[in-house]
């Protein structure tokens, strides 16, 4: 029995040592896992829920494609923002979910994801030796002024990524460097870009028309037919794109040889060049294909870009559902369950002490091994705790002594009765299990269509958290109570101060 | 140390009847006032860097010509506005017009949901509450197989339930007629906790009078039912306790955003109690003893008993 005892003593010691040593502090890594997974009504951030607009003739497998393209084309975008653990999911058959942990500016959100994207074709400037213009080129210069003089559309310069780094606009006579916000251009940033940022003007036919995606009929991802065959994206475009687009491919045929930039077609998403591909034909009479180093997933991914230069489909306006928490509003939440959580532990130890006294003390004490305990789960889990999770789990720690309180009061009954107090902490437990299992099945079967509720409700993230939560403090509980619990109080028996019940708020033989 | 709970039963149906009926009659009168998540529309909170007075934000948001917009200050320099669901162009021009008249806006939080999603929120909610009744009614069915006249303890539990619930909805009625209160999702979830926080204390109870009834001791049935509540006094207050003592701290700090769901977790908690230890047994013993003609003319002879 005390070996036993000893045995399962050292196990809960081990548990306890393993969940602080998970949890302290609580952001340092443990097991993969960084701090706790907070929702976004406690990091703050966007929620936003839409509603794909598509035509009545379009058929499932045409939704189920587009959905997967817009998912993607939506994640690019968000991407190039820098939101940290965006969440792009469809929900159900024709929606997509987006939360942005972080991101407070709703209106931004809602323009980057309805946007409809602009797809166009670049190529480098070129100086009067027929050289490519580098950012450089311009910053030696006292006054600014275009190096091809025959074009006046804006430059763009880009770093390693492809992402816009600057632009040199012509507004009314001036012609300046602007930044990505339109803001005038910061000079280091130009300073650190100018050795390796080429200029990207608008590719033109004869007649001035700039090749956008307009032109483009249609772009799939296929296989070459070579040896080796590799993933390309087939393009097609339409007549009059073809035209012009021939009249593009000449030139630069003629600019440069292979692998320099003269020969390269910049396509451009937003400005974002997504693909440069190398001119390796004078004509090409309406079709092409571009290949290079791809996977198959990015000529799937080029391809949908290409094909939707924007979404699939439009979305619809409002948004079905939106949200936005302020972050200093979650801060504040944070701060505040904290601190209800931690009166009310302190609270129901105090009560549980004064009214139960040493096995409340040792409830106290499982109450703190629980506590710690249920932490390490939500960290490893790990759950993502909402403001109602967070209350959930300070509503389990009321609940969590429940299991204690039954146990106490029976064992109360069985000492007034005149059994030894060894005997009576037995009978106290298993007298009490009926009880605590029952009334505990209530509870879960609650939370069990609880977390139903919330997973299908597009508002629903509050509610799952809630119940999430409050089942795995209810678990827990019953663990504490009935492991933890029973070891601490079959110890304290052995020990000297078993024949004082008053400890245990009893007076023997009053009844 | 013998309370005669059983014997005040007729007492307790009194409390509980008039409590019921008064939110009865509010429910009949006002209803209740659901949130945007169940009838749309948008909630925006805004801050001012210096302190507002209510009525002259108000005014200046009817002047916007939204008189049908309820506000709430919450902090003594933050509103909430809720009204109709708010285009991008209309929540802009809100917002330009607070910064002109009361200096520095910022947008603490915003959420707007469409009439499509709503009309699914209730109808979700509708659907969680129905499973959730059925779940307990199977549940209790089982719970209390091996009693005799399981239906009777059944039976028992889920009125104790609906008194529960049908406290929590006129409380709310009333603080819906009286605060400008709308009930939520949030709201939803704490009726479930506490539906299944009520039944949890009764089924503990009648499992003390299985208990004592196998064992045989008590005079008879009434007697049997006031002991076993007896027994299990202090375990079904200190619980309740416990849990009040945690719903409390939650209330006083966390307040605002998750209130409805507070409240409606400290109505139910005391509800629940009430109903577990004075409802429930009770109309087991009026159910043995066939007292039901006693409701009717409870008044003359309920003295007379005890």
């Amino acid at each position: 029995m005390t070996r036993k005892n000893a045995i399962v003593l050292l196990l809960i010691l081990a548990i306890f040592g393993f969940a602080l040593w998970t949890i302290l502090p609580l952001d340092a890594e443990r097991l993969g896992r960084e701090g706790l997974n907070l929702g976004l009504d406690l990091v703050g951030g966007v929620h936003l829920v839409y509603q794909a607009d598509f035509t009545e003739n379009a058929t499932d497998a045409d939704k189920r494609a587009n959905m997967r393209r817009a998912l993607v084309t939506i994640e690019r975008r968000i991407d190039k923002y820098g939101v940290t653990e965006p969440i792009i999911q469809q929900l159900g058959d024709d929606r997509i979910l987006v939360q942005l942990p972080g991101f407070t500016d709703i209106d931004a959100a809602k323009s980057l994801v309805e946007q409809t994207g602009f797809l166009e074709f670049r190529e480098v400037e070129l100086d009067d030796t027929g050289q490519p213009v580098k950012l450089g080129d311009y910053l030696q210069k006292t006054t600014i002024q275009f190096i091809d003089k025959g074009e006046t559309g804006d430059r763009i310069f880009l770093n390693q990524e492809g992402n816009p780094i600057a632009f040199l606009v012509k507004e009314a006579d001036d012609i300046k460097f602007v930044d990505v916000d339109g803001n005038p251009a910061d000079n280091e940033t130009l300073q650190q870009y100018a050795m390796d940022s080429l200029a990207w003007i608008p590719a033109r036919g004869d007649d001035g028309t700039h090749l956008t995606g307009d032109f483009l009929a249609d772009a799939a991802p296929t296989i070459s037919q070579d040896i080796t065959p590799e993933p390309q994206v087939s393009i097609q475009w339409e007549p009059e794109g073809g035209l012009i687009f021939d009249e593009i491919a000449k030139r630069l045929y003629n600019s440069g040889e292979y692998g320099t930039p003269q020969r390269a077609l910049g396509i451009f998403m937003d400005n974002t060049l997504l693909s440069s591909p190398q001119i390796l034909e004078p004509e090409y009479q309406g079709r092409g294909v571009i290949t290079g180093d791809f996977t198959i997933d990015a000529v799937e991914e080029l391809a949908n870009m290409l094909k939707s230069g924007a979404l699939p489909m439009p979305l619809k306006k409002p948004p079905l559902y939106q949200e936005k928490v302020s972050a200093t509003l979650g801060a504040d939440f944070i701060e505040m369950s904290w601190m209800a959580g931690l009166i009310g532990i302190i609270l129901v130890m105090l009560f549980m002490i004064t009214y139960y006294r040493v096995p409340g003390f040792l409830a106290s004490l499982a109450l703190v091994f629980y506590g710690a305990l249920i932490l390490a789960l939500f960290k490893l889990i790990p759950v993502t705790l909402t403001l109602a999770g967070l209350g959930g789990f300070i509503l389990s720690i009321g609940m969590a002594v429940d299991a204690n309180v039954l146990i106490f009061e029976r064992m109360k009954e069985e000492l007034r009765m005149g059994r030894t107090l060894g005997a009576a902490i037995e009978a106290g437990f298993n007298r009490a299990w009926s009880a605590i299992r029952d009334s505990n099945v209530t509870t879960i079967i609650v939370c069990g269509i609880l977390y139903w509720m919330g997973s299908v409700l597009v508002a629903g993230a509050p509610v799952k958290g809630f119940a999430a939560t409050l089942a795995i403090g209810v678990i827990v509980s019953m663990f504490t109570a009935i492991v933890v619990t029973r070891t601490l109080l079959r110890l304290f028996v052995v020990s000297a101060l078993t024949r004082r019940t008053a400890l245990f708020s009893v007076d023997r033989g009053k009844k | 140390m013998t309370f005669d709970i059983i014997g005040k039963r007729f007492l307790f149906f009194f409390i509980s009847g008039v409590v019921i009926l008064v939110g009865i009659i509010s429910l009949a009168t006002f209803g209740l006032p659901s949130g945007i998540e169940f009838s749309s529309g948008s909630i925006l909170t805004v801050n001012f860097e210096g302190p507002v007075e209510h009525d002259e934000f108000q005014q200046e948001i009817i002047d916007l010509g939204y008189t049908d917009a309820i506000i709430q200050q919450t902090r003594e320099s933050e509103f909430l506005i809720r009204t109709h669901e708010l285009t991008d162009d209309e929540k802009a021009e809100i917002e330009t017009n607070l910064s002109a008249r009361f200096g520095q806006v910022s947008e603490a939080q915003f959420s707007s949901v469409s009439p499509m999603v709503a009309a699914e929120t209730a109808n979700n909610a509708v659907i969680a509450v129905a499973v959730a009744a059925v779940g307990i009614l199977l549940y209790v069915t089982w719970a209390f197989r091996r009693m005799p006249r399981p239906l009777r303890y059944g039976t028992c539990a889920i009125v104790a339930l609906v008194h529960d619930a049908l406290i929590a909805l006129g409380v709310f009625s009333i603080l819906g007629a009286i605060l400008g209160w709308q009930i939520n999702l949030m709201f939803i979830t704490g009726v479930l906790a506490v539906i299944g926080y009520s039944v949890n204390n009764t089924v503990v109870i009648f499992d003390r009078i299985r208990e004592n009834l196998i064992k045989g001791i008590g005079a008879d049935f009434e007697a049997v039912v006031n002991n076993s509540l007896v027994e299990t006094l202090s375990r079904s207050l200190n619980t309740s306790m416990t849990t009040l003592i945690v719903v409390l701290a939650l209330f006083l700090f966390v307040g605002a955003t998750i209130q409805n769901f507070v409240v409606v977790l400290i109505i139910g908690i005391i509800a629940g109690t009430f109903s577990s230890v004075c409802i429930a047994p009770s109309m087991l013993v009026v159910w043995n003893n066939n007292e039901w003609g006693r409701f009717i003319h409870w008044t003359g002879s309920s003295r007379v008993k005890a």
